[in-house]
């Protein structure tokens, strides 16, 4: 659990419990037996809803096939009580237990897709089953009564009850989900979500998290499908695996606000009754008035609100202005990593790297080092291969040929996250922040990366922000912050891994004069501190001040090397930025 | 004895395979227009397709507007016929819809639109099908001409073996492939199919050159309706349909798409061929209800092993 | 021809350009040199409308440019040779240049054009239905310069035209660019960061830093002027 959010997870699990509670004493008003199953139906789908968002919400793995999961869970109970008399006590955790094992098969190999092709390919999943089940005669399956041991076999003569069981279940999702949300597992989610290849450098292994979440998500959905079933007592393969059900599950989140845990139950609410009053009584009229109504609710959503209802109003209505406090974390202990250890030991060496992109050798044969508590500055003009070198060095591309070496250990050929791990943090050119979080989460998601357990993880943030002198704005709304301000976030980002080894991408682009020397001095700060930084930068006049040592690339190849003065008179160098004819006319 | 049968219905599925393959790679350059050509992901598709059905029944049929063609050319006049009402209604889409979520307006962002583009087009196909649901009913229909069942009788070869080539769908695979060379030559010779073709290469290069790249999407995904429009016209001719039938053919359209390689229409032209013919070879070995499932472990297949494809102009991977 | 009066413009979140302010009068060459991340190819995407402006003004050939739609301002006779030459890949040779004559000017006048472009590049001749995508660099630029060409524009506008290429290729480059200024008498506003090339075939320069505009004037004054090399390598102090 991290630091800091249990007021606001107290917040959140009262309000659950009292929404809970004033719901099941409506139901106990409602005679009307038709209500009393769209009662019942509503946390049904509102489950489903929450478990969808655990993987596509919070995760940003758009899946439309999670009627898979939904129709294993209804078809485990059913099969159950019909061929071994299985109560669905226990069918439902047993449909609970398969649907995860089946996320499992299903993740595997989809993993490796990502964006639409994985929204496609999870929507084949639900669909073969289908087909299969159609083809091996399930066309229709009744559940059996059991007069006796009635509530054995969780059947009631009471509609009344399965609302209340269904109200349980879903106070059980969203206690989980709130436990995500607020835990590291829901940030390494969101930073997943928002940038994947960032979150990777700040440490995280995506594979990890997404194939977790896809568990968690498909257990769920077999609890909401495997309870649906008991209520409905009837399944035929399409009303469990059918497209619907996958939309549904699509359109209740999207519509109610997504990547939220009210926003399933908030879409549920609202949607369910909508369409199944429609349903019964213009169902003659107009059958599939359901299918329409959910469609149209979606494109509006999509056009006039994108991120759900719930988004919406709490932006317009419940701004926090203030900032919420630190967390009290006390003085921690310097990181034993950054015990400064300033030798003139090489911390970086980097030796006849090359590699080709887009058909042109981007990097060729370069070669240099960096010594611990260094500032290097990597220049060169537009097109010279700088960000490919640094991809390189990070992980995200592998070399064709050459090697670095980190305190002697090879880096290249890793994985992103795994290079994170061993000391190196990474900024980007265009920086991805989630602006809905406070700053303090933004930075934290760098602590968790690096492999910080919760208070250390929070006090290494907090020393972090300290560190750029973004402190006093740790709770504010990441949306809110300036561009300088977003800048020295990702630096503390960055930071809060503890890396030995900064590579910050352009982080001065775009800055005003003032904004660039505050820039300058957090920088400078931190080299005392004992971090060693590799910056590629265009704006010279700030480099020229910044910079131990330049090393000047040009068509991917190393010109020169030295120190900034000698640079700036070296007539290959002004040859690369102004031209041949340049230095010509001036030796003249 | 044994070795005829299976003589002669691999030869039935060969024939069978080209017929209905040249109708799905039609059906394949539709959706090659706007997922390969302009990368938006239309999750409609598949109803794009159901329209074009209904709107040749109710031209040959209901509106008795094609009625004097007689029922020889009636249906297939129709399904051509079918192309503009649908071009017209996917360019309504994508003016009003889709294009809020593709074009320039993404150009540059992370996942290229394609999630807001999903989503739009769901909710498009849950109104698509199940408002069809209510406007056309959802008793089976066909377009039928006395052609789908007669047949050209080819043989006896190799003893008894005898290959029935319906005439319904030989006609429908030569309007497939007149159809299909049009648009070809349109695209490529033709200055707006030029223009197409540049603004979805690259729109901000486009719009320099003075293309309107809004307009040209839109006349894309407009294309891109009517031709599938076409194929599905031509396929109310052999197999009866009701609103939902576009479902079932999304993931062969995707299948095809990719298997012929992003970015080029002959690709999808090869791709929705080769699905044809897998399902009509599988229909050998497997029961109706399973031939659907094989096409999915195909599209599965096809995305992990070989994403860019047989023709592939670029790679699309994780 | 070409006025831009105080432009601003926001791009990306940073602040792109301030209080620009040039001119192109018709016939002459212009260049804007300056360094990296200066601002100059944002400059070219405001003036063909795909990124608006804060604030401020252009005007061509008289008129409020800012009230066109984007692709109506290349029929108003603007050409724009973007930068990293952005070919149309999937399109031939000769499809490419087709493209470039889209608006009318540039079909009616498309024989005698072809025939021009023929002439400076006669490289594009023979690889007229080859693949855009599968020419070398230097080729793909002539191309890139080929279709700006192709819709007999007024104003020619060309966005680092030597960036990633072979110095000698960039030369080459260079001097079809000044062939075509002089025998053709075209209108060109020329962005680059090799300031002496691009400077002495020109009339008259600005140099662009960090949004701002720090120096103007007359080539032969530029040139001898070591405010620019301190421009370019950090050294002002402004």
């Amino acid at each position: 659990m991290r630091l800091g959010v249990g007021s606001q997870l107290r917040r959140n699990l009262i309000t659950l419990l009292v929404l809970a509670v004033v719901y099941s004493v409506i139901a106990m008003f409602v005679t009307n037996s038709y209500y009393q199953l769209i009662l019942t139906l509503v946390p049904v789908w509102a489950l489903f809803g929450v478990s969808w968002n655990i993987l596509s919400g919070y995760g940003g793995q758009l899946s439309f096939g999670h009627a898979a999961f939904f129709g294993i869970g209804a078809y485990t109970v059913t099969l159950g009580m019909v061929y071994w008399s299985l109560s669905p006590w226990l069918g439902i955790p047993l449909g609970m237990v398969i649907g995860g094992l089946a996320a499992l098969a299903i993740g595997m190999p989809t993993f490796r897709l990502r964006g639409h092709y994985f929204a496609l390919s999870m929507l084949a999943y639900p669909l073969a089953i289908l087909y299969v089940l159609q083809y091996l005669g399930f066309q229709e399956v009744s559940m059996p009564m059991h007069r006796e041991h009635a509530a054995a076999f969780m059947e009631f003569s009471q509609p009344r009850v399965y609302t209340l069981i269904a109200v349980g279940l879903l106070v059980a999702g969203v206690v989980i989900s709130l436990v995500i949300e607020n835990s590291r597992f829901g940030l390494a989610l969101l930073a997943i979500r928002q940038n994947e290849l960032a979150a990777e450098a700040a440490g995280i292994n995506a594979r990890l998290w997404k194939m977790r979440s896809l568990v968690v998500s498909g257990m769920m959905a077999a609890v909401a499908g495997g309870f649906y079933a008991r209520v409905l007592l009837v399944v035929t393969p399409d009303s469990v695996f059918g497209m619907l059900v996958s939309a549904q599950a699509v359109v209740v989140t999207l519509f109610g606000g997504v990547a939220s845990v009210w926003g399933p139950v908030i879409g549920a609410a609202i949607l369910v009754p909508l369409a199944e009053t429609l349903q019964a009584e213009l169902g003659t009229y107009l059958p599939g008035i359901q299918g329409v109504v959910y469609g149209v609710a979606i494109i509006a959503i999509m056009l006039l609100s994108p991120d759900g209802l719930f988004w919406t109003i709490r932006d317009r209505w419940f701004t926090r202005t203030a900032a919420a406090p630190i967390p009290d974390v006390g003085s921690a202990p310097p990181s034993p990593r950054r015990a400064a250890l300033r030798t003139d030991r090489p911390l970086l060496e980097v030796e006849n790297v090359s590699r080709t992109f887009g058909g042109l050798k981007a990097v060729s044969d370069v070669s240099f080092s960096i010594t611990e508590g260094e500032i290097l500055g990597i220049i060169g003009p537009n097109g010279a291969g700088k960000t490919t070198l640094f991809n390189v060095l990070n992980g995200v591309l592998p070399p064709d040929e050459g090697s670095a070496r980190l305190a002697g250990q090879e880096m290249l050929g890793r994985k992103t996250f795994e290079v994170c791990r061993m000391g190196v943090g990474r900024t980007f050119q265009v920086v991805r922040s989630f602006p809905r979080l406070p700053v303090l989460d933004n930075v934290i998601v760098g602590a968790y990366g690096a492999g910080l357990a919760d208070r250390e993880a929070t006090a290494s943030a907090v020393r972090a922000l300290r560190q750029v002198g973004l402190a006093d704005q740790s709770g504010v709304a990441a949306g809110q912050l300036t561009n300088k301000q977003l800048r020295l976030m990702e630096l503390a980002r960055a930071l809060a891994g503890h890396p030995r080894l900064l590579l910050l991408d352009e982080t001065l682009a775009g800055l005003g004069r003032e904004e660039c020397d505050e820039m300058l001095t957090a920088l400078a700060r931190l080299r005392e501190e004992g971090l060693t930084i590799c910056i590629i930068e265009h704006t010279m006049h700030a480099m020229m001040r910044l910079a131990d040592r330049f090393v000047v690339l040009d068509h991917g190849r190393v010109l020169a090397t030295g120190l900034p003065r000698a640079i700036v008179e070296d007539a290959s160098v002004i040859e690369a930025y102004l031209g041949k004819k340049w230095l010509a006319r001036q030796n003249a | 004895m044994d070795l005829e049968i299976l003589i002669e219905n691999v030869l039935n599925a060969v024939t069978a395979g080209i017929t209905i393959g040249a109708i799905y790679g039609l059906m394949c350059i539709g959706l090659g227009l706007i997922f390969g050509i302009m990368r938006i992901v239309n999750f409609a598709q598949g109803e794009l397709l159901m329209l074009g059905m209904f709107a040749s029944l109710y031209l040959v049929t209901g509106g008795k507007i094609l009625a004097f063609l007689g029922p020889y050319w009636g249906p297939f006049i129709g399904a051509i016929c079918a192309a503009p009402i649908v071009f017209a209604g996917g360019a309504l889409l994508h003016r009003f819809l889709i294009s809020r979520v593709s074009g320039l307006r993404t150009v540059g962002s992370l996942d290229e639109g394609h999630f807001g583009q999903l989503i739009v087009t769901l909710g498009i196909s849950l109104i698509l099908q199940n408002g069809g649901q209510i406007v056309f009913g959802s008793t089976p229909v066909a377009v039928r001409t006395p052609l789908s069942s007669e047949a050209y009788l080819i043989g006896p070869i190799y003893g008894g073996a005898t290959v029935f080539l319906n005439k319904a769908k030989l006609v429908a695979f030569f309007v497939a492939i007149l159809v299909a060379i049009v648009l070809y030559l349109t695209l490529e010779y033709t200055r707006l199919g030029k223009a197409l073709r540049a603004a979805a290469d690259n729109p901000t290069a486009a719009t320099y050159m003075g293309i309107d790249v809004d307009r040209a999407y839109r006349i894309a995904f407009g294309l891109g309706s009517g031709i599938t429009a076409i194929a599905g016209g031509l396929m109310a001719t052999y197999i009866s349909f009701g609103p939902f039938v576009g479902f079932d053919y999304v993931i062969i359209m995707y299948s095809g798409v990719v298997l012929g390689g992003m970015g080029s229409i002959l690709g999808a032209f090869w791709g929705g061929l080769t699905v044809g013919f897998v399902q009509q070879f599988s229909a050998l070995i497997l029961p109706p209800q399973l031939q659907n499932a094989a096409i999915f472990v195909v599209f599965l297949m096809i995305v992990l092993l070989r994403p860019q494809g047989l023709f592939g102009r670029s790679a699309e991977r994780a | 021809m070409l006025e831009v009066r105080n432009l601003s413009v926001a791009y990306g979140g940073l602040r792109a350009l301030a209080d620009v302010t040039l001119s192109v009068a018709e016939g002459r060459f212009v260049t804007i040199v300056g360094p990296n991340g200066a601002g100059k190819s944002t400059l070219f995407k405001t003036i063909s409308g795909v990124v608006p402006p804060a604030s401020g003004a252009i005007s061509f050939a008289g008129e409020n440019l800012l009230a066109h739609r984007p692709s109506d301002r290349a029929h108003l006779g603007i050409a724009h040779v973007p930068e990293g030459r952005q070919v149309f890949k999937t399109l031939t040779v000769q499809e490419n240049l087709e493209m470039g004559a889209y608006p009318k000017a540039g079909r009616t006048k498309w024989a005698h054009t072809l025939e021009r472009i023929h002439t400076l590049f006669p490289i594009l001749a023979e690889r007229a239905s080859q693949l855009a995508g599968t020419l070398s660099g230097g080729e793909q630029q002539m191309l890139a310069i080929a279709r700006g060409l192709a819709c007999a524009p007024r104003l020619l506008m060309l966005d680092e035209p030597s960036m990633g290429l072979a110095p000698s290729v960039a030369d080459l480059i260079f001097e079809r660019i000044s062939q075509i200024h002089r025998e053709d008498g075209l209108t060109i506003l020329l962005v680059e960061q090799r300031v002496a090339e691009a400077l002495e075939r020109s009339d008259h320069g600005y140099v662009l830093e960090t949004g701002h505009i720090v120096l103007e004037g007359p080539y032969a004054a530029l040139l001898t002027d070591d405010r620019v090399r301190r421009s370019y390598l950090g050294l002002t102090d402004a």
